[in-house]
């Protein structure tokens, strides 16, 4: 009977961003903590000490903006701030700090593939600014509260700057989940408002997960939370569906609860805790957020295209490949780089080549953005140049090209690797063809013979002439010679 | 004359002119409170050592001709819910135990650095709760003129200390009323400032949209020359307003013309005689200087903002004391079985039942189900409030009114009904609920009252925001005519 039953999921999406900052959000500590002491960022406003008040740093409404316009959200000119109440060791006043319903953002959408990858958009519903919490460390082996003899807080992240994104419930598979939080990562970043690493729990994920079946029947919200990765995401919204469509297979009824992700265990459990309200006040130590539309605009003229947008121009005005493209639009670094290397005169195509191979690996391999590399984009283009004029082939401008990433001038790297300005031409390659046909008679024979109907011993003779020129001679010029030194004396 | 009976103005003149030193102010005051304070309970903290240094130090500054600034050598006492860098900070509760903060209130760094020296931190009701200061951790404070009577509260510290001659000035501060009540229970000058106008930080939250700091001084100029120096926008302070410039002078000739006005809703309201008389007295004293006496409605204010006070009041009380958890400071748990365990044992036994019943209040008026009802629907009124007020000031400069309708009553006698003291509030919770300013002027004493005979009687100004300065110059006014207080003998 179970397997006459579908199940439709129906997926909303909660993406906690840790903004890109300086300082924390309501004071002056330092936002980068990384590797520091515990406790060795913090003050009387991130601690929550008595009579200390929290001052709204600029930088966070600046980035909240951003981020907002990235994901197509409206600015909102006035908001507010509330503190929502739970008592937890690791939150220092038992209050957070947050927008909640009055973001600074709100009504955005963005545009992914469904399964049938047909375009489909996801609403946004808000972004909004609260402050992060401390780090709770507990003696136990799996590291939770419960059954712990010690336990340790460490400060240094309470009151770290997050965004909190929340989407409509419009996701309908795991897939299309991480097609959108790929797509929202990407953005984000373009934006500059975060670095979204998710390896430094830069982007943190909580999943509202329902199923609908096909008997009109419908399963409660189930919060999940603790994901922490694109894979932790995708796995915990197929556990879920398939935990729900089974109880609801079985005639059995989902609780509405809250369940943690176990990523090493790779299931979902039930908190355990009961589910409680969190209550809210307004939070009276800040004075309303009012944004000027001037602020507004002046942010906005800072956004750069979206990835989507430059990927379609590339595609229309360049030619390139959609796949190209979009392995181009990935990163802002590089794509940045790729037009400037356009912009320096480069062909659009063999450009585009060059950044999606050799630069990408130099940035790979080097963990740096693509503009800390010492190869400037315009120094690839005069390369590219170079090479599409013939002064230097693809084999020995790549060896150009990881010369000039060790430091060295185009024209040193040009001198380094041997060849010889405009190439091995005239005079030279007559000499080189010429030794290579005196070292092979019997292959010059059986050309001079009539027996190389098919050119094959010509293109023998071709590729050792090249390898011994090191690159240096260029394929047609190599070709006209052998064929000049055949020709009966 | 005696040192510790001067004004804040003539010690700093004579500190400066070097009539008499710092230390020496500093020695007579710390000997007028050590011998008052057994009888009045009114610190929890003398700062011998601390204060002496920095009367040495002025006392050096003033040797080598430099000036050690408008408050040279003056001694203060601070509300013991004012942070003090390294000095017992407890807002009279226990919850805190000796914790020290690691940094000073904003006024506190004013003042310092205008050359004031610190003698003591004052007693007060626990987390500045109550309008006794009985509600305190470390007991009573006594009211000077009658040491059997409460001092007011929940600044009652420092308000007891002022009129006794502790200090010529110490701070408060006033949620809803804390400055006003106990300032006038001790027949001293106390001023509420406009909410916005003296930096909060530092300041141990107890309705943070209420609280204001302002100054309890014997004469107007004293705390006039106190708000010269604690009126400055503070960064640290989010709701501190920048860019007022407020003249504190006390410039002469106020009352001429000034519109006075009576509030109609008050009119039916029983006082106690004395305070009933003294307002039929400055009223008819305005009216002879050349004031216009007229009369304003506040029908809202009259009715809804008493319940309103009370339900943001504790809405914001129950998350500005959810902190002490025993995780960071203060009163730890060692012993605890777990993470509850610990919680419910800081909190039960650090915490007395005043604050208690506000912080339940609070938690029960802002769940979701009922925060609509109650928490939201105080807002919006508290800004017809406001709104109730702005227009009561078109036809009116300040509005006089008593402080409260009663003298002081026997320590022990407020607590058996706890919403007596709740409706004592109501000339003193809608000046915070509209942000004004609120000044206690005293009066005199009150004659043929019985037992109550010989108590100080105090009566209110409330101006429009920012009409601090003008309140003050008022008060100066009246003090000419009514004369200063003298300190109460001990």
């Amino acid at each position: 009977m179970s397997d006459k039953l579908t199940f439709t999921p129906v997926i909303g999406i909660e993406i906690h961003i840790q903004l890109k900052t300086k300082s924390k959000i309501f004071c002056s500590c330092s936002a980068d903590y990384t590797n520091d002491e515990p406790n060795s960022h913090i003050c009387p406003v991130c601690m929550g000490l008595p009579g200390s008040m929290p001052v709204l740093n600029r930088a966070v409404v600046r980035q909240g903006m951003l981020a907002g316009m990235a994901l197509n959200c409206k600015v909102q000119p006035t908001t507010l701030f509330f503190r929502k109440s739970y008592y937890y060791p690791d939150l220092p006043k038992n209050y957070q700090i947050t927008q909640s319903d009055l973001p600074i953002a709100a009504d955005g959408w963005l545009e992914i593939k469904d399964d049938a990858g047909k375009p489909k958009t996801i609403r946004i519903n808000r972004l909004h600014l609260e402050e992060d919490v401390g780090k709770l460390h507990h003696s136990t082996s799996d590291g939770r509260l419960e059954g712990a003899e010690t336990s340790w807080v460490d400060y240094n992240r309470s009151g770290l700057p997050l965004a909190e994104i929340v989407s409509e419930p419009d996701v309908s598979s795991s897939r299309e989940a991480v097609e959108f939080v790929t797509m929202l990562r990407r953005r984000v970043r373009y934006s500059g408002a975060s670095d979204v690493d998710l390896e430094k729990g830069m982007m943190r994920f909580d999943a509202n997960v329902s199923v609908k079946c096909s008997d009109g029947r419908w399963g409660r919200r189930v919060e999940v939370k603790n994901m922490n990765s694109f894979r932790a995401l995708e796995h915990a919204i197929e556990y879920e569906i398939k935990r729900q469509s089974e109880i609801l297979a079985e005639g059995g009824e989902v609780l509405q609860e809250t369940r943690h992700w176990n990523d090493a265990k790779g299931v979902t459990s039930g908190t355990r805790v009961k589910e409680f309200y969190r209550k809210f006040i307004v939070e009276p130590d800040l004075p309303p957020l009012v944004v000027s539309p001037e602020w507004v605009e002046e942010v906005r003229a800072t956004l750069p295209e979206m990835p989507a947008d430059k990927a379609s121009r590339y595609v229309k005005e360049m030619g390139l490949t959609e796949t190209d493209a979009a392995v181009l639009t990935d990163s802002l670094d590089v794509a940045r780089y790729f037009e400037a290397c356009v912009a320096a005169g480069a062909n659009p195509v063999r450009a585009g080549n060059w950044v999606r191979t050799e630069v990408l690996r130099a940035v790979n391999e080097k963990h740096v953005d693509a503009d800390a590399l010492a190869v400037k984009p315009e120094s690839l283009a005069e390369l590219i140049l170079r090479v599409e004029d013939g002064k230097l082939s693809t084999t020995l401008a790549r060896q150009v090209f990881d010369a000039m990433l060790e430091g060295l001038s185009l024209e040193e790297a040009v001198k380094k690797s041997g060849a010889v300005e405009g190439g091995m031409g005239g005079s030279a390659l007559g000499d080189l063809v010429r030794a290579t046909l005196a070292a092979n008679p019997d292959v010059v024979e059986e050309i001079r013979s009539g027996k190389d109907a098919k050119g094959k011993k010509v293109k023998f003779l071709q590729g050792l002439v090249m390898r011994e020129a090191k690159g240096q001679a260029r394929p047609d010029e190599v070709a006209s010679a052998i064929e000049e030194s055949l020709k009966p004396e | 004359m005696r040192l510790y009976e001067l004004s804040a103005r003539d010690i700093a003149s004579g500190v400066r002119g070097k009539k008499f030193s710092a230390t020496e102010v500093f020695d007579e005051c710390l000997s007028r409170a050590v011998a008052c304070d057994g009888k009045l309970a009114a610190l929890i903290t003398t700062t011998v050592e601390a204060g002496r240094a920095a009367a040495g130090r002025i006392d050096g500054r003033v040797s080598r001709g430099e000036d050690p600034g408008p408050l040279a050598g003056v001694p203060v006492i601070l509300k013991d819910n004012m942070c003090t860098h390294g000095i017992r900070t407890t807002a009279a509760s226990r919850v805190l135990g000796d914790w020290a903060p690691p940094y000073s209130a904003t006024v506190w760094e004013l003042l310092s650095s205008a050359g004031a020296v610190l003698l003591g931190k004052a007693n007060m009701d626990e987390f500045a709760m109550g309008n006794t200061t009985s509600t305190s951790a470390f007991g009573p404070t006594a009211n000077p003129w009658d040491v059997s009577r409460v001092p007011g509260g929940s600044s009652g510290g420092s308000a007891a200390a002022v009129a006794a001659g502790y200090t010529p000035v110490a701070l408060g501060s006033d949620t809803g009323g804390s400055i006003r009540q106990p300032a006038s229970y001790c027949g001293i000058y106390g001023l509420k400032p406009t909410y916005g106008l003296v930096s909060r930080y530092g300041l141990i939250a107890y309705g943070s949209s209420l609280d204001q700091i302002g100054p309890f001084a014997r004469t107007v100029g004293d705390a006039a020359l106190a708000m010269q120096i604690l009126a400055r926008h503070d960064p640290r302070d989010s709701t501190s307003v920048p860019g007022k410039k407020i003249d504190f002078t006390c410039r002469e000739g106020a009352l001429k013309k000034k519109r006075v006005a009576l509030v109609r809703e008050f009119r039916g309201f029983t006082l106690d005689a004395p305070i009933a008389d003294a307002m039929k007295r400055v009223t008819r004293l305005f009216e002879e200087a050349g004031a216009e006496v007229v009369e304003v409605s506040l029908p809202t204010v009259a009715r809804y903002a008493v319940a309103c006070y009370y339900a943001i009041a504790a809405s914001e009380a129950h998350t500005n004391l959810a902190r002490y958890d025993g995780v960071r400071y203060g009163r730890a748990a060692p012993g605890a079985a777990g993470l509850k365990e610990m919680y419910e044992t800081v909190r039960s036994e650090g915490f007395g039942v005043e604050v208690k019943s506000r912080i339940i209040a609070g938690t029960c008026l802002t769940e979701p189900v009922r925060s609509e009802e109650y928490y939201v629907a105080a807002t919006r009124v508290r800004t017809l409030i406001a709104e109730e007020f702005r227009r009561a000031f078109e036809s009116a400069d300040c509005i006089l009114q008593p402080v409260t309708p009663s003298l002081p009553e026997k320590i022990g006698e407020m607590d058996e009904d706890a919403t007596k003291g709740y409706e004592s509030d109501l000339y003193t919770l809608p000046v915070n609920m509209a942000g004004l300013p609120g000044f206690t002027f005293w009066t005199g004493r009150a004659e043929n009252f019985g037992e109550k005979t010989g108590l100080p009687v105090g009566l209110q100004l409330v101006g429009p925001r920012w009409s601090d300065g003008e309140l003050l110059n008022v008060g100066f006014a009246l003090e000419k005519i009514l004369g200063a207080p003298k300190i109460a003998s001990l």
